[in-house]
This record gives structure tokens, sequence and C-alpha cells, in this order.
């Protein structure tokens, strides 16, 4: 059998205070080193899919496997070996932090309680800043930069991270139609350099969708085509 | 120093530098994670268990002030967190509560006049700190400087964003609690320098001083308790020359320097650029 990443169960989630689920009964698995789109109408249930793959919502029924571990929202552990980036995360003009502080931050979770971080960890920073081309403005404050510039961080701090399973919400949304493509090639080339389990969601249409290996579809909380991406 | 004798004022001061340096770093994390309704509540809820502490005769009126405050983080918390609660509900409903409580309290007090020990509690006293009360600041600075020293990676992380770093692995409401009851110990140990209407000014305005000058967090970590002993020490200056009020005096020299770091600010000037 194909190694899994990520595999669902009959998995109903439902919000604090919320009675209808988010999702629902959705069955789900990805292998390894997978491109996967997520696809559907505003509501439908995407943001919450990736949520609830790692761990930050907790499931009312079913089960969430994720590299060969069970999820929950307290699973620290397994959450440092996966990258999310959410949905409209942008820094204000006035965020006091730089952005290589930001990138190194990545790795904090790593590097665990009272230790601080080594040489290892900083020179994966620059690595990772040079990777996505932002080596230069390592010292400028991150809410100074434009909305490309700030995903472009955010990527190195994927990069930074080495992740085991990367997770992106709407990563082209708000950004101009340059970033959006120079975006999506600094996706593409993280997930096939680190052969990396990529999911993300996204509406835009363009060189990441057309490059996932499956494009699955959310809808009302229910997957459309519920069987192994 | 200005005829009161040194001994005296001593305390007072050497006080006032620690509490205006701690409320100062707990007011990085306060007005970064938009707690500022919380912290609000707190300062005042410390303000009525003090008094109660001062009405009832054999009630430690500073572990009153502490179990108050923290457990006001404990209830209002959550539902911060959770963000169920409107900030303005929080003031609306809370502030009042708390200081008809504390007045109601303060009136029952044996000593109760204005001008006594017991309205220190609101307005702060030069006379009313003891070398007692600097040590246990001083113990609590200490306390503080070693939580932030371990876990200072976490608290930057959860600083710049919760869900990016609950999604990196790190507990954040973990991190989120230790934030609010270290905030309240800080609240209730600096009650009697500022007095429970004031503290909240020391706690907000010299990290918002340092926000408005600096960009990079760790530089906001260095000059937050800077300008707050600052605040603290010009406040104090004030309230021995012109005879006032010493959490009064704190508070202006606090707001001061905040108007002017609004003024000189480069953040200010890239706003302003922007919108051209």
């Amino acid at each position: 059998m194909e190694d899994r990443a990520v595999e669902l169960i009959d998995v109903t989630a439902v919000y604090e205070g919320e009675r209808i689920p988010a999702l629902h009964g959705i069955t789900f698995a990805v292998p390894s080193g997978r491109l996967i789109g997520i696809v559907g109408p505003n509501g439908a249930g995407k943001t919450t899919l990736l949520e609830v793959i790692n761990g930050l919502l907790p499931v009312t029924a079913g089960e969430v496997r994720v590299l060969g571990e069970p999820v929950s929202p307290r699973s620290h552990r397994l959450r440092r070996r996966i990258a999310y980036l959410p949905q409209d995360l942008f820094f204000s003009p006035s965020t006091p932090f730089l952005v290589r502080d930001v990138v190194l931050m990545g790795r904090f979770g790593q590097i665990g309680p009272g230790r601080f971080p080594r040489r290892v960890d900083h020179h994966a920073v620059s690595t990772a800043l040079a990777a996505v081309g932002m080596e230069k403005l390592a010292h400028r404050p991150i809410g100074r930069l434009s909305g490309g510039q700030q995903r472009k961080v955010l990527l190195a701090r994927v990069i930074a991270r080495a992740p085991e399973l990367l997770l992106l919400d709407e990563p082209l949304t708000n950004l101009d139609p340059a970033s959006k493509d120079e975006l999506s090639g600094l996706v593409l080339g993280i997930h096939r350099e680190l052969a990396l389990t990529t999911l993300f969601v996204s509406h835009e249409p363009g060189p990441l969708l057309e490059s996932a290996d499956r494009i699955v579809t959310i809808e009302a909380g229910r997957l459309l085509d519920p069987v192994s991406a | 120093m200005f005829g009161i004798p040194l001994h005296i004022v001593l305390p007072t001061l050497i006080g006032s530098l620690i509490a205006g340096g701690i409320c100062s770093v707990m007011g990085i994390f306060v007005v970064r994670m938009n707690l500022s309704s919380l912290g609000f509540a707190m300062s005042h809820a410390a303000f009525a268990g003090a008094a109660l502490g001062i009405a009832v005769s054999g009630l430690d009126p500073l572990l009153m002030a502490i179990l108050f405050a923290v457990a006001m983080a404990a209830v209002l918390g959550p539902l911060s967190e959770l963000s169920r609660l409107n900030p303005d509900t929080i003031i609306g409903a809370i502030f009042p509560l708390m200081m008809a409580l504390g007045l109601i309290f303060l009136s029952l007090a044996p000593s109760a006049g204005i001008g006594s020990g017991a309205l220190s509690l609101l307005w702060g006293s030069v006379l009313g700190i003891t070398m007692s009360d600097v040590i246990k600041l001083g113990i609590l600075a200490v306390v503080l400087l070693f939580v932030l020293g371990v876990f200072w990676k976490e608290f930057l992380a959860v600083l710049l964003d919760r869900k990016l770093a609950a999604a990196s692995g790190i507990p954040v409401r973990v991190y989120y609690y230790t934030i609010l009851f270290l905030t309240a110990l800080v609240v209730a140990f600096s009650l009697r320098i500022t007095g429970g209407l004031l503290i909240y000014t020391l706690m907000i305005l010299p990290a918002s001083a340092a926000y408005q000058l600096l960009y990079d967090i760790k530089k906001v970590f260095l000059a937050a308790p800077l300008i707050g002993a600052l605040s603290s020490l010009l406040g104090f200056i004030l309230s021995l020359a012109a005879d006032l009020p010493i959490g009064s005096s704190i508070a202006v020299a606090a707001a001061g320097i905040f108007l002017l770091a609004v003024v000189l600010s480069p953040k200010r000037r890239v706003a302003k650029g922007t919108q051209a």
C-alpha cells in the first residue's frame, strides 16, 4: 500500500457554538509527495479541512491521521512537522518584527522551550531567504514589505522549517498577477525539490492548479469526489 | 529629599522604578495582543481585592489583590481568547462593578477617609511603600525575567501571531495564560505605588511609546521597561516637588513620554507617506 501522508476517515467537524457541521463525513487520503488542490465556493469548508488536518480544529466524529499519527489539538509535536500558511495573513506596517526573525520563528517549535537557536538554525534561515530571493531584505520590518514580499517571507519560513507536509490556504489571494506567478513558481519549486506532500486551497487559475496531481472539490462541507487522491 | 527623610523616600523610589519596568514589560504583551480591556479589568479587580483586604482585618491586601486579579484573568481569559466577549462589554460591565466594590470595601475600612493609607490604593502613595514591598517587587521582577528568559522564543512567536505559533507546534494556550497570570501578579504587586485607578497607564503607555519608536521586538523589550522606569522617576520627582499624588504624577509623565514618542515616531511618518 502506498505511504499515506494524510488520511481522514468519516470526519465531521463542528465549530463551537454552531449547529451545522463545517465538515460532514469526509473520507480522504493523500499519498506522500503529492500536490493536491482543494477548490470550492466560499464557506464550503476548505479552510476547515486544512485546520482539521493540522489539528487546530478538533473533529467531532471520525479520525484524522497525518504522517502516520492521530491528530488532535494537543498534537504540538506533530505540528512541528507540518507547515501551515493561514489565509489572509498579512502584517500591518507597524508590526515590530524583522523579516529574519519571522523566518527564524518558524523553527522555534522544533528547537523546543529553554533552548536558543544555534548556528544551524541561523544557517537554515539564510538559505531559506536566499531561496525566495529575500536575503537583502532580511533586516527590514516585515510590515514594510508588499503583500507579495510578505508571502515570500512566509514561504522562506516554510523552507527553513523543512516540514514533511505543507498546507497552504489561498496563498495567492490579494496579490498582483506578477506576484501570483512568482509565488506559484516558488510553491511548485518547494514541492518538487523537497518532494513535499502539499495541499493547497486556491481559487486562482494558473500554474499551481494546473500542476496539481489531483483537484478535489468541497461543497457544503462534503467532498464531491470522496476517493483517495 | 524634598524635606522627607531618605529612608522613607528611597523604598518608594526603588519600588517605582521596578514597578515601571515590570508593568511596561507586561504592557508589551497587553498592547500587542489586544488584551487592553482584559488588563483594565484585572487592574480594577486587584484594586477591589486589596480594598477588601484592608476592610477585613486578618486579610492580607496584597494576597487579596492577587486573588482578585488572577480570578478575573481566569474568568475573562477564556471568553476573550474565544472572542466571545466584546472588549467594550468587559470594560462596561467589570470596571464599574470592581470600582464600586473597591469603594464599598474602602468605606468599610477602619481607617477610611480621604488621605488615609487605605485610599492610597486609589491614588498611590509616596509614603505607603516599605522596604518589604520593594523586596517583593524585586522578587517578582526576577521571576518575570526568568520566565521570559526561559520561554523567550515561545513568547515572541505568540506575540507575532497566535495562529502561526500554534501551527508551528507551540502550545499557545499555555503561554497565553502564563501572560495573563504574570500580568495579574504585576498589577497586584505594583498597586500601592500608582494606585488602582492609574496603574494601567504605567502598563500601556511606556509599551505603546516603545512600539511607536521601534520596529524590532527585541529592542521594544529593552526600551519599554526603560521608558516605564523613566516615567516612574519623573513622576516620583514631580510628586515630591509639587506635592501631588504619585500615581497621577507617574501617569502624567508616562503620557508626556508617549505623546513625544508619537510625534517622533518613524511609523507615523510612514503612515503619512502612505496616505500621500
